[in-house]
């Protein structure tokens, strides 16, 4: 029990993240590969904020600790969304103007990959266990269904990725620029007909996954630790939670990490070494694509060609 | 505020913004969480900031006033110019001056200069300044003569330019003096090759446009109707300066060239061929060539080639020879300590061997180029004047490819050995293999289409596979299969063959991203289970006794790999143009079409009755051939490897490579996986080695924003990029910018 809470909170930063390839892949159809360094860029932004905020964090009063964590996640998330912004602005842009062919997109993020996280670790150090200063008392543990212990950390990453899920199927579903997104991912031509400015969408869309993944780079930071190399592993699960989800599909990006942090924390429980998590984590992602070749959930968002 | 003016503003801002950037990426590096601002500040909030706002500030007015610029650039004088001045800022700032200085680097020469009393006043001033002060004053005459159309400048430009280079040379000779012992840098050579460009360019501009035109047409004539010239050219100049003032042999403390090695010899029993050599017969050989070869291409005479390509190989086979007996003579009579066959010698007979060669792969390409060119290269003497001409003419010249491919033929044989240890480690270890790994990729990523982010994995197959079968697992194989690394390539490629077999049979029917991921996977698992399987592989020790070197002995033939890296090289420049060869045949043949047709539209392929599946299958397997090659290569040249050599980082880089190189084309390939495991490399010494990545990931963003098909696209692609009648495609720009919702 206890490795399934682990599992769901470890899933709903996965979730959190793969939000951000699966918005993205919906409107471009590419893998944004540098959106591990999003997520890292969150870590790192809402790191100044909150060192800013509570120094060490020895004296910080109990009643502004909610506040701090809502000023980290929006801090992360701003820091995270500007970087999305810029990163749509220099490494996808130009090269939509020119009609790349897909590759070089993917080429393209990757410097563009390298380059932030090699900045980042120029800029504030290249330790790769940086942590948070500790200021609640992260594992207190709240109340144990089942025996098994939920600790105050899990909860609110639990319940701010749930929010932010909340937030986005809503925004996706009603708003404007929801509709827009979705119009685009099934047929962008015809959007631009209709009357969508596409570069504006797609600028939205990188901002609003940067978001989500700024988020969870503060979350991820917090509860384990951060650097500027935190992106890479973090990044390819959520990528394999997305196309486990079924790539382009929001819903199927929240389930395949949550399916994705599950199983991998389950692992112990069936007599495998923890040493070999990752290879069972790719081959339950093997198998689902074996008997669903478009994930889960499918290509519901995305056009199926 | 107007759509023009709120571009330039956005246009300033960018400018702005990247100059920032720079500062950055300049700035010092920072290492703690103590000090979190410490880097920014130091780097953004300090006068040295300005510098960069003033760059890109440049930057701004450049982009700005370009169209105002552009009539001038396709005046005569201007690409000399370009290219001069940017040799001769290279060699001041990335090239050694004097070997016995510090690390020999430019600057610390020029400071050393600073410190020392009684240098030469010339030199103290070329060092403390007058370098970079006579560049900018010749390039400025230049411009000012471009600019103006005034010959006077160009005239003066040019004197200058050779008074620039008389400086140079003087400045060093007296440092070099100065300092005493023995010199084998090239940035003075390199500098003084710039400024001689600067001259042309002055030589240009100081002529009127006619006769600009009327030189032009001539070179283009020359050159461009006469395939082979261009090499014959350059194999005359180089071969003269090796034979005549480049070192032969250089034990410690002796530079001797061709003439100092001959008395050096003289009398020690050295082979006569080698004597004779030395004498005469390298001289003569050389001359003949260089004449057959030279009329044979001037005037076209096939049988004239033929001949000139035969001297030109025969020449190479005795220069060779030459360089074994004069090195392992002089290892015997211990001559200054020299060590033994194939060491000690200097540039100047690999620079022979290299020149031989060049004039006979000219004379090569006079013989074989078509006897009528299909295409008329009409020089319109408009043309020429502007500049347009002045490249395509080249280009397009018959045997012009074929030059090329001699040329890098040339310094991938006669490079290498001229070059220093750590060279010749980073050319086998990284850049050999890695150009065989990314000219297997290219066929899954390039011609297939397939994206394949495991390819890694399929290399640590063939490397361990390699180990098993040495013997170096903690697995035996059994005791009649144990067999050298080069035995075991065969196998290797077998076993890659089937890994590619059973990782593509259940995946392939994916399309491109499930794909890249599931490929991504399969890697993954392989490292993890090489790093876990303690029992089969070591863990993450690797393997736990060294794979050895290769050996061939075929009674009198025996060849002991691992004495140095040439040696491994070679082999691997042989396994690379098997490779090549190989799949030049295939791109054009019918798999290879199945190929394209099925990465451009997998449906209508399978329309037209290709078997899609078992093509990609192919295609599969046959990439993961060939990175089980590079695998037994790996293996048997390191020695010792773990589980950390085969990350996924190092599968996303030869995506990388070959993406970058143009995809589907095999000299792009080629040249992406050969220039991005260089760069780094080279960096090393100009920027902080931990800062490597980062500007390595800046030039893959740079080059793909403005040059999205790669170095050298491939053919195919290239229509596909530009189109057939330049339109534009279909994709999200449907709506400009600002007229949406």
């Amino acid at each position: 029990m206890n490795y399934l809470i682990l599992g769901i909170t470890r899933g709903s930063m996965y979730a959190l993240i793969a939000l951000g390839y699966t918005l993205v892949y919906g409107v471009l159809q590419l893998i944004n590969f540098a959106h591990s360094e999003v997520f890292m860029s969150g870590a790192f932004g809402s790191y100044a904020i909150v060192h800013l905020l509570v120094g060490d964090g020895k004296a910080t009063p109990s009643w502004a600790v909610p506040f701090i964590l809502i000023a980290g996640i929006l801090s992360g998330a701003i820091t995270a969304a500007v970087i999305a912004w810029l990163l749509e602005r220099v490494a996808y842009r130009p090269l939509r103007r020119r009609g790349a062919p897909k590759l070089a997109f993917l080429i393209s993020a990757i410097g563009a990959s390298f380059f932030l996280s090699q900045l980042a670790g120029k800029l504030f150090g290249r330790l790769t266990s940086n942590s948070f200063p500790e200021f609640f008392d992260q594992n207190a543990v709240i109340f144990r269904p089942f025996g098994a212990e939920v600790r105050v950390l899990q909860i609110v990453i639990v319940a701010s990725a749930v929010l932010m899920m909340i937030f986005l199927d809503r925004l996706v579903s009603v708003t404007k620029l929801g509709r827009s997104i979705r119009a685009i991912s099934e047929d962008a031509p015809t959007a631009a007909l209709m009357g969508i400015d596409i570069d504006k969408t797609i600028s939205r869309t990188f901002i609003i996954g940067g978001l989500l993944g700024g988020a969870a780079g503060f979350l991820f930071g917090l509860n384990f630790s951060f650097g500027n190399t935190m992106g890479f592993i973090p990044g390819v699960k959520a990528f394999a939670a997305a196309v486990l989800g079924g790539i382009g599909n929001i819903r199927g990006a929240m389930i395949g990490g949550l399916l994705l942090g599950i199983v991998e924390n389950l692992v112990p429980l069936v007599n495998i070494d923890t040493k070999w998590t990752d290879v069972v984590a790719f081959v339950v992602l093997v198998l689902v694509l074996m008997f669903r070749p478009t994930g889960i959930l499918g290509e519901r968002l995305g056009r199926a060609a | 505020m107007n759509r023009s003016s709120s571009e330039t503003l956005n246009r300033l801002l960018l400018c702005l913004a990247g100059a920032l950037v720079l500062a950055l990426m300049w700035g010092p590096q920072e290492g703690n969480f103590g000090n979190y601002w410490f880097a920014i500040k130091e780097s953004l909030f300090g006068p040295r900031v300005l510098v960069f706002l003033a760059l890109g500030v440049l930057a701004f007015l450049a982009m700005t006033f370009w169209p105002r610029v552009v009539p001038f650039l396709t005046r005569p004088g201007v690409w000399p110019m370009v290219a001069g001045a940017l040799t001769v800022v290279a060699s001041q700032t990335l090239m050694h001056w004097a070997d016995q200085v510090g690390d020999a680097k430019f600057g610390t020469v020029a400071s050393a200069a600073a410190n020392t009393n009684g240098l030469a006043p010339l030199a103290s001033a070329f060092f403390g300044g007058l370098c970079w002060a006579m560049l900018v004053i010749v390039v400025l005459l230049l411009a000012a003569g471009i600019v103006s159309g005034l010959r006077n400048f160009g005239w003066a430009a040019a004197v200058l330019s050779v008074v620039s280079a008389v400086i140079a040379y003087v400045s060093h000779s007296a440092v070099v003096d100065f300092v005493g012992g023995v010199d084998h840098s090239l940035g003075v050579y390199v500098c003084i090759v710039g400024y001689l460009v600067l001259l042309t360019a002055g030589l240009v501009v100081a002529m009127s446009h006619a006769q600009v035109a009327n030189t032009r047409r001539a070179v283009n004539q020359a050159l461009g109707w006469r395939p082979g010239l261009p090499l014959v050219l350059i194999g005359a100049v180089l071969g003269a300066i090796s034979l005549a003032t480049s070192t032969w042999f250089s034990p410690a403390n002796r530079n001797a060239t061709l003439a100092d090695t001959r008395n050096l010899f003289r009398g020690t029993g050295l082979a006569p061929i080698a004597v004779q050599y030395l004498a005469w017969l390298g001289w003569t050989i050389f001359a003949i060539s260089l004449v057959l070869s030279g009329v044979a291409s001037y005037r076209r005479i096939r049988p004239l080639g033929w001949a000139g390509a035969a001297l030109g190989a025969i020449g190479v086979l005795l220069t060779v020879l030459t360089l074994y007996r004069i090195s392992s003579i002089g290892a015997d009579l211990h001559v200054d300590s020299a060590d033994g066959p194939w060491q000690n010698l200097g540039a100047g007979g690999w620079m022979t061997c290299a020149a031989l060669f060049l004039i006979g792969a000219g004379g090569y390409v006079a013989a074989t180029a078509p006897r009528h060119s299909e295409r008329t290269v009409e020089v319109d003497s408009d043309a020429v004047a502007s500049g347009r001409s002045a490249s395509g003419a080249f280009l397009t010249a018959p045997g012009a490819v074929r030059s090329g491919l001699m040329v890098a033929i040339a310094v991938a044989l006669f490079y290498p050995p001229t070059a220093n240890g750590f060279w010749q480690s980073v050319l086998v270890s990284e850049i050999g293999i890695y150009v065989l790994l990314a000219v297997g990729l290219n066929v899954v990523v390039g011609w297939a289409g397939l994206l394949d982010l495991g390819f890694i994995a399929f290399y640590a197959i063939g490397s361990y596979t390699t180990a098993y079968l040495v013997g170096s697992l903690p697995v035996k194989p059994p005791s009649w299969l144990e067999m050298s690394p080069l035995l075991a390539i065969p196998f290797a490629v077998v076993i890659c063959l089937l890994a590619g077999l059973a990782l593509g049979a259940p995946t392939l029917r994916l399309r491109g991203d499930y794909l890249a991921i599931v490929t991504l996977g399969f890697g993954e698992i392989i490292r993890i289970v090489a790093v876990n399987a303690d029992g089969v592989t070591n863990g993450s020790q690797g393997p736990q006794s060294q794979v050895p070197h290769p050996v061939i002995n075929l009674g009198p033939v025996k060849i002991t790999w691992g004495l140095n890296q040439l040696q491994y090289w070679y082999l691997l420049l042989v396994f690379v143009l098997v490779v090549v060869l190989a799949f030049r045949r295939l791109e054009n043949s019918r798999i290879g079409r199945s190929w394209a047709a099925i990465r451009e539209d997998e449906v209508a392929a399978q329309a037209t009755g290709i078997n899609t599946f078992r093509v990609k299958l192919l295609a599969f397997a046959i990439g993961a051939s060939t990175s089980g090659v590079a695998g037994v290569f790996f293996a048997s040249q390191i020695g010792f490897f773990t589980p950390d050599n085969f990350l996924l980082n190092n599968s996303i880089l030869v995506v990388a490579y070959v993406v970058f190189g143009g995809m589907g084309s095999l000299p792009g390939a080629i040249a992406g996986a050969a220039l991005l495991t260089w760069l780094p490399e080279f960096l090393k010494d100009q920027v902080p080695a931990a800062d490597r990545q980062m500007w390595i990931g800046a030039v893959v963003l740079l080059m793909m924003i403005f040059r999205p098909g790669g170095l050298i696209p491939a053919r195919r692609r290239a229509v596909e990029l530009s189109g057939f009648d330049q339109r534009q495609r279909l994709e999200p720009v449907a709506v400009p910018a600002g007229e949406g919702l």
